[in-house]
């Protein structure tokens, strides 16, 4: 017969199993910190690009829409998005690779495919959104959407991964909103979501699963 | 407490078996690899308690062919997911009562 230390080991290892192969759990808490220090850049790098002229202006729409030196800005700031988002992902890549690799857990599973997949459709209809609509909406109305879509993608995935993420997107989503409530202060509701609030996640996650 | 240990199964002892069931308790199929990578066991000894959990008809085995391989997966079966849960309320009254 079994010794009773055996039933609450064998409970544990139930636990497990049905946890590991339901959750993608290798995301490094590193992932986030790096993401949102790249953000906190990307973000000082948008202030510089922007104008002073029309951040605190009414006109702020049409300006920068109708003038050739407004396509120029938007085409920089959008330049200035994708490297922070390609920055981003690198990172994550990376860290949770190194922390599968600690683990020992093997990174390229169905569940990770899984994952991705629900991250990626609400991803690439904002990245599909912002192209499209790109000059024809104002630039606060973009970041705004970003950080929106970007919230919707991590509720989606949330289900196959840590539950904090599907509060990250939560809080995202209510950021994103909140920015398009007040125009005048796009930038910084950017840089408080893509960094501040990666920052603040990164090292909570990092502290609570040791990675 | 005599009759919580007849709900006890001898057939979930083992700790892979348990891992299978566990397994296969949260997911309507798994093919072998992903099994195997999850179990992170041998081929054979794998094979060998599938088959055994197979012959007391707790999970079934489907065979089919995905871009010409051969690819197994397994389920849990109806009378698999009772014998289960009853294994683990079983469990968890053992160390309730200890």
């Amino acid at each position: 017969m079994e010794q009773p230390g055996q039933y609450l080991e064998d409970i544990k290892v139930i636990k497990k199993i049905m946890e590991e192969s339901s959750r993608f759990l290798s995301l490094s808490g590193l992932s986030g910190i790096s993401a949102g220090l790249f953000a906190i850049a990307g973000a000082i790098a948008a202030k510089i690009i922007i104008p002073e002229s029309i951040v605190n202006g009414q006109g702020y729409a049409e300006s920068i829409v109708t003038s050739a030196e407004g396509a120029r800005i938007i085409r920089l700031l959008v330049l200035d998005a994708a490297i922070v988002l390609v920055l981003a992902l690198i990172s994550a890549v990376f860290f949770s690779y190194r922390k599968a690799r600690k683990l020992g857990h093997n990174i390229w599973t169905p569940v990770t495919r899984r994952m991705l997949l629900n991250l990626i459709i609400p991803l690439l209809t904002g990245g599909l959104f912002v192209i499209i609509t790109m000059g024809r909406i104002p630039g606060w109305a973009t970041a705004s959407a970003t950080l929106i879509f970007y919230g919707l993608a991590l509720v989606n995935a949330g289900k196959f991964t840590f539950g904090e993420i599907y509060w990250l997107g939560v809080i995202e989503i209510v950021t994103g909103m909140l920015s398009l409530m007040l125009p005048g202060y796009t930038l910084l509701f950017w840089a408080f979501g893509f960094g501040i609030l990666h920052i603040i996640y990164g090292l909570y996650m990092y502290i609570k699963y040791k990675g | 407490m005599k009759e919580i240990l007849a709900n006890i199964n001898k057939a979930f002892e083992n700790r892979i078996r348990l891992g299978i069931m566990s397994a296969l308790s949260v997911h309507e199929k798994m093919d072998f690899i992903t099994l195997r990578e999850l179990l992170d066991v041998t081929d054979g000894n794998l094979a060998s308690h599938l088959r055994a959990l197979e012959e007391t008809g707790y999970i079934s085995m489907e065979k089919r062919f995905i871009e010409r391989k051969p690819n197994t997966s397994y389920s849990i079966t109806l009378q698999g997911t009772e014998s289960f849960r009853n294994h683990i309320k079983a469990l968890e009254e053992l160390l309730k009562n200890q």
